[in-house]
């Protein structure tokens, strides 16, 4: 019984895991991929590990695929195009590697001995992970508390849009930041206020240029 | 008898592996970032494996850790993602092979 629930999820496992990256949809990757979570968590319970699987879903298919899919939809990410492969005499050296590669796990895999048994165990519950989370790896769990500090540190700064520049800059596409006195000369001499524009689209109305998309749009 | 624990080695290697293949053929970031957590969701699983095969707690608690960096990582990850799409309008990796913004 066991060993067929294995099969089933490591082989959706697997399965998904090829599409991610068969596709060309970011999407579908990203669908492929909870799909591939998911199949884990079950893993997870049969190795009787039922709150690293709760997590799994929660933060992996929950937290992390809901912001990487909200990326895809905000970017509006178009499909990979295909393309000629380069270096591709090496595909026949590639195939045999891969081949000694896997003969080479397959080799250690089979000859440990013996394999170790599961032993039913409490270990997996949440009492013995914040038993052994709270005491004996209590630094650890606080260093982790400050990689996220600086983790939403660094997605701020990253984030952030306006920045100071020189009276003579001029617009840079995609940085979209311009001093006052660049737009009308007249209008103000401080040259420390730059104007940021949210969009290309916005920068350009700015400056009263015409687009190309714009007018190919029109 | 259960799955053994060379199974599950088996396939987190497999897993792992398809996680570098997709690293080294995709033009797209996303699809770059997500194959990584692939191979992170590969290792945890090696993590859990060994944890519950030998009664010790302390893979689990790896793997903990594991998902706490994984979570930095999406939302640093996806800022630089974010900010590298504004600068050049394209999310393919040779379009950003300067490092220059």
């Amino acid at each position: 019984m066991l060993v067929l629930l294995f099969i089933l999820f490591g082989g959706l496992a697997i399965g998904c895991a090829v599409n991610v990256v068969a596709q060309r949809n970011p999407l579908y990757c990203a669908i492929s991929l909870i799909g591939v979570f998911v199949s884990l968590a079950c893993l997870y319970l049969m190795l009787a590990a039922p709150f690293i699987a709760a997590v799994q879903i929660i933060v992996y298919a929950g937290a992390i695929m809901v912001l990487v899919v909200f990326v895809i939809m905000l970017l509006n990410v178009e499909q990979e195009e295909k393309r000629n492969i380069r270096l591709g005499f090496l595909v026949p050296v590639a195939v045999v590697l891969a081949a000694a590669l896997i003969g080479e796990v397959a080799f250690i895999l089979w000859s440990v001995d013996p394999n170790p048994t599961l032993q039913p165990s409490d270990i997996g519950l949440t009492k013995s992970i914040g038993d052994a989370l709270f005491t004996t790896y209590l630094l650890p769990f606080e260093i982790t508390s400050i990689l996220l500090l600086m983790a939403i540190v660094g997605a701020m700064t990253l984030a952030r849009r306006t920045g100071m520049l020189s009276p003579g800059a001029r617009v840079i596409p995609g940085a979209q930041l311009l001093a006052v006195s660049d737009i009308d000369p007249s209008a103000s001499h401080d040259d420390q206020t730059p104007i940021s524009s949210a969009t290309s689209d916005e920068a350009a109305q700015i400056l009263g240029v015409v687009k190309r998309d714009q007018s190919k749009r029109d | 008898m259960g799955p053994q624990l060379s199974w599950y080695l088996a396939l987190s290697a497999l897993l792992f592996t398809i996680g570098v293949v997709g690293v080294i053929i995709k033009r797209n970031v996303i699809a770059m970032f997500m194959c990584i957590e692939l191979m992170l969701n590969a290792v945890n699983l090696t993590f859990v494996a060994f944890a519950s095969f030998f009664g010790d707690v302390t893979g689990q608690l790896f793997v903990f850790i594991v998902m706490t960096v994984a979570a930095a990582e999406a939302a640093v990850g996806l800022g630089i993602i974010i900010a590298i799409f504004r600068n050049r309008e394209s999310l393919d990796v040779d379009d950003a092979s300067i490092l220059r913004l």
